[in-house]
């Protein structure tokens, strides 16, 4: 057990140090930089070349590659992300900004979405091939097609038509702060992608659920007696659950940071729409500390989903 | 309806259908009548992009203009805050409701919103196969590669195959598609590179299962070399496999082009569904059609490629099921 950890940990920081190289090079790849990109929309051949260089050298852009990541490299291991080029306030103060309002959606999302698919999946399974089982994997099946900008831009439309909330824009309240005008603020992207969640959750817990039905131990909870009810609250759906709980923890840690498209269109100061922003306008140090951050969150979440397994789970032997 | 007949062309059947491959596409849609409707279905969206000039019925790039009855030459500043439009001579035929001359409407431009939705078929359509059949190609050399040959090869290629998973996929796409122009085929490659971790996964463990059965060990015991066993052995037996990788991820690329293009970052120049929801967003409460007919076209096309990448996968393979 424990070198097992001992050797998941030494692979996750090899990750990391492979993404955070590859984050150093791919923002760079990019055509122009912090400097180039302000002036871009700004000038009709106005800006001379001597300001942009002026510009650049102030940020550190004029240093050679090698040099900045070495800097990089340097600061990271002091866990120093650097400051951002736009706001010149630290990654991990922005990050501090930010994270609050993913967390926050990304947790209804959940909410919305595993209140959904648990109950599903389990009517699917239980009605395996029969017409709702058909009917509600057809839904699923759909919730994954149907884009999720479009699915909000639908909801847009009905809700401004009855008139259903009152969303304060400007407010971009929190939860602790203001419940009622933070949930009517997260009320579309969080029913939107907790719809758009559903399926994965749902299409796993009735594939697990069909596995542990045609198990021994359930046709013995029949044959003693038991209710059909019970059979499946008590002994099917706590063998069927564990896969379910470890892609809840997962999505948890990805939402954060992929609710980009919601949270530009709902104009969130969430982490996904900061990371979009930040590779328009080339913010070199808030990508890179952006990007290092949640992945050091999905890869430590992935370890601790795996070991709490071993716990959980005593037939899961881990090697 | 999961019976266990093997998808196997008969002698029988043969004799029955005369065209080649209708006893498979029909034993198959027996078995899986889902995976049957998709199937035509992806059939009517290909036939669709290939003739989409014919079926369109007008240019999607045409603007429908008409003359301006109140055209007046020289208007009065009274006039012309009464009606914008009275300066110029032709006024465009923007945001008309669905109609025998207009399908499902125009935009706010004036173009015919049915000719653009069954163009966006075509760029849907590339995208999606082009992406797969990259992410393919390249998953299939790395998995089989690292999966057959181990070694150093195989670490390194694996770690590097965690970082580009552990990395956001939007963020990575987001990237990618801004390194060089915003063509569809920088498109398309960078979606195809977004799809090879998980296609190197899945080749890779099947390799790893090939390898470790008794007709390959077989094999070498007679002293087969590797080539041969790579070519004869593992090769064909995970053909299925890369089947099922394929269809199964082309639904996803499609809504990845879709967001990248309503995110205003998509390939420039063609006709995209993603695009004409976004352009469609600004006028929602007024004039939904553009919007409402682009995403539905997304959710029809990104549904039968689903339901038929998980009818293939159930036939082929049912073990995968979950990936």
């Amino acid at each position: 057990m424990g070198t097992y950890i001992l050797r998941r940990l030494i692979l996750n920081i090899l990750v990391l140090w492979l993404v955070a190289t590859m984050v150093f090079l791919s923002i760079r790849v990019l055509p122009g930089n912090y400097a180039s990109q302000q002036f871009a929309g700004a000038n009709l051949g106005g800006v001379s070349s001597e300001a942009i260089a002026q510009a650049e050298r102030a940020l550190g852009l004029d240093k050679p590659m090698p040099e900045q990541y070495a800097n990089f490299m340097g600061d990271l291991l002091t866990l120093d992300l650097g400051e951002s080029f736009r706001t010149r306030n630290s990654t991990w103060s922005e990050l501090r900004k930010a994270l609050p309002y993913s967390a926050e959606l990304g947790v209804f999302i959940i909410l919305v979405g595993f209140s959904v698919a648990i109950p599903v999946g389990v009517i699917s399974a239980v009605k395996q091939d029969q017409t709702p089982d058909y009917i509600l994997r057809g839904i699923a099946i759909s919730a994954l097609a149907a884009p999720v900008f479009w699915t909000a831009s639908i909801a847009v439309i009905f809700v401004l038509e009855w008139d259903l909330i009152q969303i304060n824009v400007t407010g971009q309240p929190h939860v602790w702060s203001d419940p009622w005008g933070a949930i009517q603020w997260y009320m579309i992207p969080g029913f939107v992608g907790g719809f758009a969640s559903t399926a994965t959750v749902m299409r796993l817990l009735r594939s697990e659920l069909l596995e542990v039905l045609r198990q021994d131990y359930i046709r013995t909870a029949r044959a003693k007696g038991l209710t059909e009810r019970t059979v499946i609250m008590r002994h099917a759906m706590r063998n069927a659950f564990l896969p379910v709980l470890t892609v809840m923890g997962l999505t948890l840690a990805t939402l954060i940071s992929s609710q980009i498209v919601l949270e530009q269109m709902f104009n969130i100061p969430g982490v996904g729409r900061m990371l979009f922003r930040s590779i328009t306008l080339r913010d070199y140090p808030l990508f890179q500390g952006l990007v290092i951050v949640t992945t050091f969150v999905i890869v430590t979440t992935n370890l601790a989903v795996d070991v709490l397994y071993g716990f959980l789970d005593p037939r899961v032997r881990l090697s | 309806m999961a019976d266990s007949t093997p998808l196997i062309l008969g002698q029988k059947a043969r004799s029955e259908f005369p065209i080649p491959g209708l006893a498979l596409f029909v034993n198959f849609s027996r078995r899986k009548p889902l995976g049957g409707i998709a199937f035509v279905a992806v059939i009517v969206l290909v036939v669709t992009a290939i003739f989409a000039p014919v079926i369109a019925r007008y240019d999607p790039n045409f603007i429908f203009k008409r003359d301006n009855p109140s055209y007046e030459v020289s208007p009065t500043l009274m006039q012309l805050a009464a009606d914008s439009d009275i300066g110029s001579p032709v006024t465009v035929d923007s945001f008309e409701t669905p109609s025998w001359t207009h399908w499902f409407g125009t935009d706010k431009v004036g173009h015919d919103i049915y000719a653009r939705v069954i163009h966006g078929t075509r760029l849907s359509l590339i995208v999606g196969l082009g992406a797969s059949a990259i992410a393919v190609s390249v998953g299939l050399l790395v998995g089989v590669a690292s999966g057959f040959y181990r070694g150093a090869f195989d670490i390194i290629s694996q770690r590097l195959i965690d970082a580009l998973q552990a990395f956001p996929g939007l963020v990575l796409l987001l990237l990618l598609v801004q390194v060089a122009e915003p063509s569809v085929r920088n498109t398309v490659f960078a979606m195809g590179v977004i799809g090879v971790p998980t296609v190197t996964r899945i080749i890779r463990s099947s390799t790893l299962v090939v390898q470790s059965t008794d007709y390959v060990e077989a094999a070498r015991s007679i002293g087969a070399t590797n080539t041969r066993i790579l070519w004869r052995h593992v090769v064909p037996n995970i053909f299925s496999v890369v089947l099922i990788a394929f269809s199964i991820g082309i639904g996803a690329y499609i809504i990845f082009e879709a967001t990248i293009s309503f995110l205003g970052v998509g390939p420039r120049g063609v006709v995209s569904w993603g695009k004409m929801v976004q352009e469609g967003r600004g006028s929602l409460d007024l004039h939904p059609w553009l919007t409402v007919f682009a995403g539905l076209a997304i959710a029809i096309v990104v549904i039968s490629f689903n339901f038929l990448g998980d009818a293939i996968r159930d036939v082929l393979d049912p073990r995968l099921r979950g990936t």
